[in-house]
Parts: C-alpha cells; sequence; structure tokens
C-alpha cells in the first residue's frame, strides 16, 4: 500500500501527535521546540490542526507506525512500544524521554500451582497480552513454548479468570499490577517516546525534517534523560 | 457464489492496463536504447537459490510452494538473484558484460490486513560482469531517463554506498557483537540506537563522530566532502572513491537535479557491496525503486563475477504518474464499424485499420443502435459502410458526410502527443 498525498513543493509538513497518555507531553516538547501549538491545546474535535508551516495530526497512538511507514504523515511521536508492536518501516529520529514505561512478564501472586510446574507438564504456557508480537519475540528469545492470547484491554484479568498463566503488559509504577495481586518477573523492553519519520520524506524533505528533528532534540530536557 | 481474487492479488482493466502497457513500454525502450537486451525468467525458483541469494529481509516474506517431490519452491520475490542466477548458469560461458532488462510480476508474503499487494511488477535492468564507477553511474543514468521517458517529474535518486557503515565498524576495532548491533540497528533505521551505540566508551571518538553524523548527512558536493573528511579522520580515506567518481560522471552529465548523496540509505537486501540507490517521488511515502552494486552475489552460484542493477516498481510509478496528473487516457477505440454486410463492413475496417485507425467491428448493427454502441465503448466515431463507401454517423445515427478517399487519420492524437481527444 502506498498512500498518495499533495506533492506540492510548498505543502506543510504533517506530523502526527498521540492522544491520550503521551498527547500532554509531546504538545509540551513541540511548544519548547519553537512550534506553534496552540491548535493543539485546544483542538475541539478537529483531528487535523495547522500550527504554522505544521500539519498536527491526532491519532490513535497504535494507528501512528501506520501512518509514518505508508507516508501519510511525514513524521510522528510514538512510544518505543507502538514502533516495536507495529514492525513497520520508520527511521527512529529522537528519543524523546517522556512518556517511560517497562514492558514486563507479570504473574499471579498466589497460584494453586506454579508456572514452572505447568510448563514442565503442559510443555507450554498461557500469556495474554495487548502486544501479541513483542510477547512472541520475547519468549522466542527465551526459547519458551507459549500461546499468545490477543486481547484489548484490562489484562490484569487474564490471569484472575484462569484465560492465562501470565501476561505482558506495559507498566509504570506497578501499581495497578500488585492492586490485582500480580507481581512483575521479568522485564521485557523500556521504552519512550521517540521522534520517528517516513524515510522517503527524509530524503525530499531533508532540510525541514533535519530541522524539526534538531529542535526536538535541543528540546529535550536534560533533568528527564535516564 | 461470486468469486473473488486471493487477497493482495488483482485484476488490471482496460484503461489501467493500456496505460501500465504504455508506461512499461516508455522505460523499456529507454533500457533497449542503453543497448540492455530483454531476459524472462520463471515466476518459481528452488527456494535455496532464492535464499543464497537474498538472504535476511525478504526471505521470510517469500511465497513457498510444493513441488510434488515434496522439495521447495517459492515464487520470485524480486528479480535480481533470478538474473545472477541465469547469468551464472546460461550465460556463465559466454563473454561478458551482460546487459539485461526485464519487466516482470514479482510475489511477496504480508500480512493480512496492511493493504499491501502480493504481487507488483517490476522493471529493471542489470549490467552484469562489470565493476566500477563508469559502470554504477551508468545504471543511475538509466534509471533517470526511463522515469523521465515515462513521464514522470520532480523525482529524486538518493545514492549511497554499504561501505561506509561496514568501513566505520571496521575502524572500531570494537567487539564483533558491537558492530552486529550498529547493522542490525542501521537497518531497523533506529538512529537512537546508532547514536547509543557510537557512544560507547571503547569506540574510539573519532569513529564514533563519523557514525552519528554521517548517516544525517545528505546533499551534493559538499555532503560528500563532509563525510570525506569524516572518514579521514578515521583513516578510512578509500571508503567513498568510487561513489565521489560515480557522482562525478552523473553531474558532469547534467544528472545533479536527480541525484542526491544520501548517506542515510541502507537496502533490505543483503547482496549489495558498494552503492546503493533509492528512487523517490515527491508526495509517495514509500520508495518508488531502488537497487546498487552486489558483487559478490554471482559467487553464491560458483560464477563469481561483479554487477549492478536497478528495479522500478510499475505500479508506484503509475501512483506518482496520477499523481502529478501525468498519467495520460487515451480513448481506447477510434471507431465502430457498423453495416448490416459483413463482408463491406470487414473490408471498410481493414481499410481503416492500414490508415492507422483502431476500431471495432459491430456487424448488423446501423443508425441509432450503433451510435449507441459506440458511445458504450467509448469511441470516437460511428461509421457505417454501405458497399465502397463509408460513412460517418452524426449523435442521431443519420449518415453525415462520407470518408473521403484517401482516407483521413484517425480522429484521436497519438501517445506520443498526449492523446488528447
Amino acid at each position: 500500500m502506498i498512500v498518495r498525498t499533495s506533492s506540492a513543493k510548498e505543502r506543510p509538513l504533517r506530523i502526527a501527535v498521540p492522544k491520550g497518555a503521551l498527547f500532554a507531553d509531546s504538545v509540551r516538547v513541540l511548544e519548547r521546540a519553537g512550534f506553534d501549538v496552540e491548535g493543539l491545546a485546544e483542538p475541539g474535535r478537529q483531528l487535523i490542526v495547522r500550527g504554522g508551516d505544521i500539519e498536527f495530526v491526532i491519532a490513535k497512538p497504535t494507528d501512528v507506525p501506520i501512518y509514518v511507514a505508508y507516508g501519510g504523515v511525514d513524521a510522528a511521536i510514538a512510544g518505543k512500544d507502538v514502533l516495536v508492536e507495529s514492525g513497520l518501516d520508520v527511521i527512529e529520529m529522537v528519543d524523546l524521554h517522556f512518556g517511560a514505561c517497562r514492558f514486563v512478564v507479570a504473574e499471579p501472586m498466589d497460584t494453586p500451582r506454579s508456572i514452572e510446574d505447568i510448563y514442565r507438564h503442559l510443555g507450554v504456557i498461557r500469556v495474554a497480552t495487548k502486544y501479541p508480537r513483542i510477547a512472541e519475540r520475547h519468549f522466542a528469545e527465551r526459547g519458551m513454548q507459549v500461546e499468545v492470547v490477543k486481547l484489548d484491554g484490562n489484562i490484569e484479568i487474564a490471569p484472575l479468570i484462569g484465560l492465562a498463566d501470565q501476561i505482558v503488559d506495559i507498566t509504570a509504577t506497578g501499581r495497578t499490577l500488585a492492586e490485582n495481586r500480580l507481581r512483575v518477573i521479568e522485564e521485557v523492553l523500556r521504552s519512550t517516546a521517540r521522534f520517528v519519520a517516513n524515510p522517503v520524506s527524509m530524503a525530499t524533505e531533508a532540510d525541514r525534517m533535519k530541522d524539526v528533528a534538531d529542535r526536538l532534540a535541543a528540546a529535550v530536557p536534560l533533568s528527564e534523560e535516564e | 457464489m461470486r468469486p473473488v481474487t486471493p487477497r493482495g492479488f488483482r485484476d488490471v482493466l482496460f484503461a489501467e492496463a493500456m496505460e501500465r502497457e504504455s508506461v512499461a513500454r516508455a522505460m523499456s525502450d529507454v533500457f533497449s536504447a542503453w543497448g540492455y537486451a530483454p531476459v524472462e525468467t520463471p515466476v518459481v525458483e528452488e527456494l535455496g537459490t532464492l535464499e543464497r541469494g537474498v538472504g535476511g529481509g525478504v526471505g521470510e516474506g517469500m511465497f513457498r510452494l510444493f513441488d510434488v517431490d515434496g522439495s521447495l519452491l517459492a515464487l520470485r520475490p524480486e528479480m535480481t538473484v533470478p538474473i545472477a542466477r541465469l547469468a551464472a548458469s546460461r550465460l556463465a560461458d559466454q563473454p561478458g558484460p551482460h546487459r539485461v532488462r526485464y519487466v516482470a510480476p514479482v510475489f511477496r508474503e504480508h500480512v493480512s490486513l496492511r493493504g499491501q499487494a502480493r504481487q507488483f511488477t517490476q522493471a529493471g535492468v542489470e549490467l552484469i560482469g562489470q565493476r566500477g564507477p563508469a559502470a554504477d553511474a551508468e545504471v543511475v543514468a538509466v534509471a533517470a531517463d526511463a522515469l523521465t521517458a515515462a513521464g514522470l517529474e520532480g523525482f529524486v535518486i538518493g545514492l549511497g554506498t554499504v561501505k561506509l557503515l561496514h568501513d566505520l565498524v571496521a575502524a572500531a576495532d570494537a567487539p564483533a557483537e558491537w558492530g552486529e548491533a550498529v547493522l542490525a540497528a542501521a537497518h531497523e533505521h533506529n538512529i537512537v540506537e546508532v547514536d547509543r551505540l557510537a557512544s560507547e566508551m571503547f569506540v574510539p571518538p573519532q569513529v564514533g563522530e563519523a557514525l552519528k553524523a554521517a548517516f544525517r548527512l545528505r546533499g551534493g558536493a559538499e555532503a560528500l566532502a563532509e563525510c570525506r573528511a569524516l572518514l579521514e579522520a578515521c583513516g578510512r580515506e578509500e571508503t567513498l572513491s568510487d561513489l565521489s567518481e560515480t557522482y562525478r560522471i552523473l553531474e558532469a552529465l547534467g544528472y545533479a537535479d536527480a541525484v542526491v548523496l544520501d548517506f542515510g540509505i541502507v537496502r533490505s537486501f543483503d547482496y549489495y557491496t558498494g552503492l546503493v540507490l533509492e528512487v523517490y517521488a515527491r508526495g509517495l511515502g514509500l520508495p518508488i525503486g531502488g537497487g546498487g552494486r552486489y558483487d559478490r552475489l554471482l559467487a553464491a552460484f560458483d560464477h563469481p563475477s561483479p554487477a549492478a542493477g536497478l528495479a522500478l516498481g510499475l505500479e508506484r510509478v503509475m501512483i506518482a504518474l496520477a499523481e502529478q496528473g501525468r498519467v495520460t487516457s487515451v480513448p481506447a477505440l477510434d471507431a465502430i464499424v457498423g453495416g448490416t454486410d459483413p463482408v463491406a463492413a470487414f473490408r471498410a475496417a481493414s481499410a481503416l485499420r492500414v490508415a492507422g485507425w483502431r476500431v471495432r467491428l459491430a456487424v448488423g448493427e446501423t443508425g441509432t443502435g450503433l451510435v449507441r454502441e459506440a458511445e458504450h465503448a467509448d469511441a470516437a466515431e460511428a461509421v457505417l459502410a454501405d458497399g465502397e463507401t463509408i460513412y460517418r454517423l452524426d449523435r442521431v445515427g443519420e449518415r453525415a458526410l462520407p470518408l473521403g478517399r484517401p482516407l483521413p487519420a484517425p480522429p484521436r492524437s497519438t501517445w506520443a502527443e498526449g492523446g488528447a481527444r
């Protein structure tokens, strides 16, 4: 698939901004980088807002990699987690350091049978997750046989109702997991927000894209560095 | 039941088929004019042959089949490996260099619901048996000429070299795992990770700097000079010598507007050894073509020979043309020929064809019926054969003036003139 956009030379650059948890920080870093984000602060129901020579596209976070990889937008802010899960070809330009979270494997604190026991006798464990690719890749690297069950939300419930033995999910503080009597057993991946670009836009709009990336890199506050 | 095509496959009908044909022909004519000869290879190859050639990347995305004896086959995912296989076998005893061209369907497996075609058409050339900057420049110039002939404007051919990354990794003199990690991150276009790896303690500072900066360098002669300076600081004066010369040749020939040096290009195929190129069109989010130098590929088939080539995606070129409003649509037919006497109608049609008309027969049709048929077929004219005379019909099916002899030129203009009716 390939996206058809205006080929006019003077078109605005399109940058996707993810709704939800990363939205406020995204707007803040864009503002610090000197972009006109007035429209983003009060978008109303508009999904595309203009700020100077940039068009901001407000997108569902998991759709952002698709917009970028197929060229619907030139660039975007996206969590490393959705980038890995999408498996699409985008250029990862800048680590913006906000939106930090980790992917973890978790299991119930009190199970009648240990996971090792289940694995020994059944040869496979069931894992519930919103992120099947990340989960599959992790267990493949560990050489463990798993059956991945993809769910769309409230992953913590899966072990409680017997749907899965373990879960792979994101956590920032680990509180939700603890409240559902789940404990973290290992870390899969650390994620932060990234500035990403479409490979062709990097070539055809090289100067403007580099300018945006440099300004964003300069706007990442050192205090937020890990 | 209404039959459907399998996901990712489609039919190509009349107007689109005609436009594809004309663009493919325009590009093939350029390839021919540069002395490239056509070849056809089977759509199916031994899986092992393709895997040995393609390596990682597309390897997983191949359409696999079982032969009756249980051996594994696959539909070709691109044309370079089949042509390398052909050159290493059928052409092995013939003196090179070989210049071959093709327009051929290729097949790739994709996950569902990503809106991607599993069959598409590539038009390309391979120059086998010649090494060096002149051969590289030829491949780039052929690509530029073919796209110009297809009617595309404002395309950009990005030129890079895989030597840059490999030499910098070697210059770092770091553990092998580090080098592999750098190459993997570069393949994933993960600049954040390349930067992180470049900043590792054991990486010599000038190599780290070069890795960080070179990947972002893009432009003309000044970018080349900058990249050279970075490499010289690492003691790698030779890395860019071929690319510099290729660029000098292209610049001197007036291709400077169509090419840009881009040291960030990383192609997904493992077989490239030097020049890598990618073709971009404004407004399209994916490259419309790519290629490069693959001096070690033929050695995988026990017949070492240098080679370079490029492929353009016909579908993507068509989208780029459509986006620029440059696809010429031509009425498929000049006239529908009717009349009650079949022999007279056939004779009239044949005389019109000799005069360059594209005509279709509608034996038995006259008057308004014939006019309606012409409208349905989007033909420019409805004509009626009556004995030796050919009459034009007006909108209501009445006979207008007869066509004079010798017969006039067809009402459409030619393809070359843009096909305006």
